[in-house]
């Protein structure tokens, strides 16, 4: 097995933070590492002189390489160690198209720049931002050898995945002056010798790569001392004041995207602090979940808010009362009220809506590529360009249409106000009747849609590890509930009269100024959140944090690490059994889990994959403190430094205050059953 | 041809039969299809004048009606163009 980090940077670029690169450091980290190749691949750019001066120093194979910003992502292009002065020629030509932050070339400058790139070892960053486009990996899919990514969790994945790339995880590190902790992202390979060739040939079967040396992808290395944890479920022992927490709070520092619930976190300590922390907690998620409820009705709020009936009801009486005076006054015409024009009506100037989204339609069958060979499969493009064509040409003609009448209305209005200002005859007042009723619908269907609404019923239903979250609506008993949730100093009372007619009542917010219109939407119904226990009462505060801790178990899916620190100093022994042992032995498959605990249920019960002993020990009248670690099943556990401890015995130890009393606690209990 | 004409101190505008009307009797449907008219080079009025036009009534009608059509008929290529301008590029792309 070959231990190789080939992605390493020892130039400061523009789309570095600036570092002063130190040789030494780098030399100190190849050899803690024990490095058997590494690969310099700064920002596009190679260094000639300085990469000679890296090989001269170093005790391993050190391949030229360089880190390219290629479209959005970033791709390694890694060559072999000869021809180095046509590989910096290469190299000097991406570093001239990248010269400010946001360059980058494509595929196509790769190809010319670089040839063949058969010749060069290929590595995107995959699982790991900023990560190279799915259409870019396709391009290159016969070139690309490996997919990088950041943590073990997605190496795991990946490497159980055939339809993915072989996983490899590398340090990105920068070496500088003064740094004081080296990384341990590196990755085991089967390749016998270590040329470019022989690396590609064995990254091609991603069982040749592994996280560790000995272990396959079961066990990854964490801190530089060589220290190691599984990548399953791992527990970490040892008495009082040993190091276990340190040992947390350092995979936490060390690693990255950790999910880290700290001991005492989730226990009640001040009860209404406590309730309104957790209340705090369910109202955003309650607050989410209602918005999400509430949009399609949003939406049709919008649509209606600015439809004033009144208004409208005004220009009906207006156009009744001027048609009739006019009736009355026909015999009193005069030349001027007698012209056409003087009670002419409008033309209707209707927008093409639906014929512009048609043609929008048309363009995206014309142009999609994601789907292409289905839209191809039925449909012919040049007939779908000729009906765009012909659409669009439509739609010209329809405008032209359109603008004529503008000028026939504008005409229209001039004359007609003209006139009326040398005649005594009452002028009709046009009305777009068409629009009144048209509103008078949409109000009506608006009216159906809240009353809907407001009828009490379960929307969402979860069960959640003996938990129920259950999300209602109903109408709003009284204006003080509407008042809570706007959040606004103003009294809903006035409003809240006409609650029982939508229409109304929408009147009544929109008369008040001191309403926000784009709230609205919330003042029509009620929506509750609420988290009920396994008998379906509100939770009480001991299972508020029980439901809490279920919830952050869950959350760390989202994460790349899991590490929980004594979870049982808040909870009994029945629900840490049952819950959470069966959560983190199943989170535990898909990424490292690490907890930090003196309880047999969860230390022994939960069969872990990887034990850790913490130890404080007197050597020489100077404390030490020591890491053993090893699997459940070991009959010794190891420390880095070599030194070994009985398993069985820190194990009782820690869990069962020793072998002895756990054999009184034993005979007690048989005592107590017979 | 003249869509729009002064003869005895009265306005008068030409409707779709070709006979000529007093212009108190014109609508929105005749203005429509003299803006039409207007818009293509066939077009021809004769120019507002109060001295020759006494009906008040009728001097109010044809003066807004004369200058609105005389405008449009100047700026009838402008006029169609930016209706075209909708997805002009598209068309040009698809046609080819």
């Amino acid at each position: 097995m070959k231990k190789i980090d080939l992605h390493m940077h020892t130039i400061s670029t523009i789309s570095d933070s600036h570092f002063e690169f130190s040789l030494e450091k780098l030399k100190e980290y190849v050899e803690l590492a024990e490095l058997d190749a590494i690969a310099i691949t700064n920002h596009d750019i190679f260094d000639l002189a300085q990469f000679n001066e890296i090989c001269e120093a170093l005790n391993c194979v050190v391949f030229p390489g360089i880190e390219i910003n290629l479209g959005a992502g970033h791709l390694l292009l890694i060559s072999e160690n000869h021809d180095l002065e046509d590989f910096q020629l290469k190299a000097t030509e991406v570093a001239k198209k990248v010269v400010a932050i946001g360059d980058s070339i494509n595929v196509d400058d790769l190809m010319r720049i670089f040839g063949n790139l058969n010749n060069y070892l290929l590595i995107p960053h995959y699982e790991k931002k900023p990560s190279l486009h799915a259409e870019t990996i396709k391009r290159l899919k016969d070139v690309i050898s490996a997919g990088e990514v950041d943590s073990p969790k997605k190496f795991v994945r990946m490497s159980k995945d055939e339809t993915e790339l072989t996983p490899v995880i590398f340090s990105d590190m920068r070496f500088y002056v003064g740094m004081t902790k080296f990384p341990t992202r590196q990755t085991y390979i089967d390749c016998g010798d270590i040329s470019l060739k022989s690396l590609k040939f064995a990254l091609r079967d991603r069982s040749k790569v592994s996280l560790s040396k000995l272990d396959g992808n079961s066990t990854f290395q964490v801190f530089e001392d060589g220290q190691c944890l599984s990548t399953g479920l791992n527990v970490i022992l040892g008495a009082r004041s040993s190091g276990k927490t340190e040992t947390l709070t350092q995979i936490n520092n060390s690693c990255e995207n950790v999910k880290y619930i700290p001991q005492f976190s989730l226990v009640q300590r001040d009860d209404t602090n406590y309730e309104k922390e957790f209340n705090a907690d369910v109202t955003r998620k309650k607050s989410i979940f209602s918005d999400k409820h509430l949009a399609p009705f949003k939406t049709v709020l919008d649509d209606v808010l600015s439809i004033d009936t009144e208004i409208n009801k005004r220009r009906v009486a207006d156009y009744l009362d001027t048609l009739m005076k006019s009736a009355e006054e026909a015999q009193k015409f005069d030349s001027f009220s007698r012209a056409s024009l003087f009670n002419e009506t409008l033309f209707d100037l209707g927008e093409h809506t639906s014929l512009t989204e048609l043609v929008g339609s048309v363009r995206q069958l014309i142009e999609n590529i994601e789907f292409r060979d289905v839209i191809d499969k039925y449909v012919d493009t040049t007939a779908l360009k000729a009906l765009a064509c012909e659409l669009i040409a439509i739609l010209w003609s329809k405008a032209y249409e359109r603008k004529k009448k503008t000028s026939v209305n504008d005409i229209v209005r001039e004359v007609k106000s003209k006139l009326q200002l040398k005649t005594s005859a009452t002028q009709i007042k046009d009305v777009d009747l068409y629009r009144v009723m048209f509103e008078h619908k949409k109000l009506l269907k608006f009216n159906e849609i809240a009353k809907l609404l407001q009828e009490e019923k379960i929307i969402y239903q979860e069960s959640f590890q003996g938990f129920k979250v259950v999300c209602k609506q109903r109408a709003f008993q009284g204006p003080g509930e509407i008042k809570n949730v706007s959040g606004q100093k103003v009294a809903f009372s006035d409003a809240f009269r006409d609650y029982a007619h939508p229409a109304k009542y929408l009147s009544s917010l929109k008369a008040n100024e001191a309403f926000t219109p784009s709230e609205f939407y919330k003042y029509f119904a009620c929506i509750e959140y609420e988290i009920l226990n396994k008998d379906g009462f509100k939770v009480s505060g001991g299972e508020r944090s029980e439901f809490r801790l279920l919830q952050e178990i869950k959350d760390a899916q989202n994460f790349d690490y899991l590490l929980i620190d004594e979870p049982e100093s808040s909870f009994d022994n029945l629900f840490l059994k049952s819950e959470v042992n069966q959560m983190l032995k199943e989170i535990s498959k898909s990424m490292p889990v690490v907890i930090v605990t003196h309880n047999s249920v969860v230390g022994a019960s939960i069969r872990a994959d990887y034990i850790i002993y913490t130890a404080k020990e007197l050597e020489e009248q100077k404390i030490t403190y020591r890491r053993y670690s090893g699997h459940p099943s070991s009959r010794e556990l190891i420390s880095t430094d070599g030194k070994k401890i009985n398993n069985f015995k820190v194990t009782m130890d820690s869990l069962e205050a020793g072998e002895s009393a756990y054999m009184e606690r034993k005979v007690g209990y048989e005592n107590i059953k017979n | 041809m003249k869509i729009l004409k002064i003869e005895k101190s009265q306005g008068y505008y030409r409707d779709t039969e070709g006979n000529y009307e007093t212009i108190d009797k014109i609508d929105k449907a005749v203005l429509l299809a003299l803006v039409n008219l207007a818009l293509t080079d066939d077009f021809e009025i004769d120019e507002y004048n109060e001295e020759d036009l006494k009906n008040q009534a009728h001097q109010i009608i044809y003066k807004s009606i004369s200058s609105k059509l005389i405008d449009l008929h100047r700026r009838r290529s402008q006029f169609r163009d930016e209706s075209e301008r909708l997805f002009l590029e598209e068309y040009e792309k698809y046609k080819a």
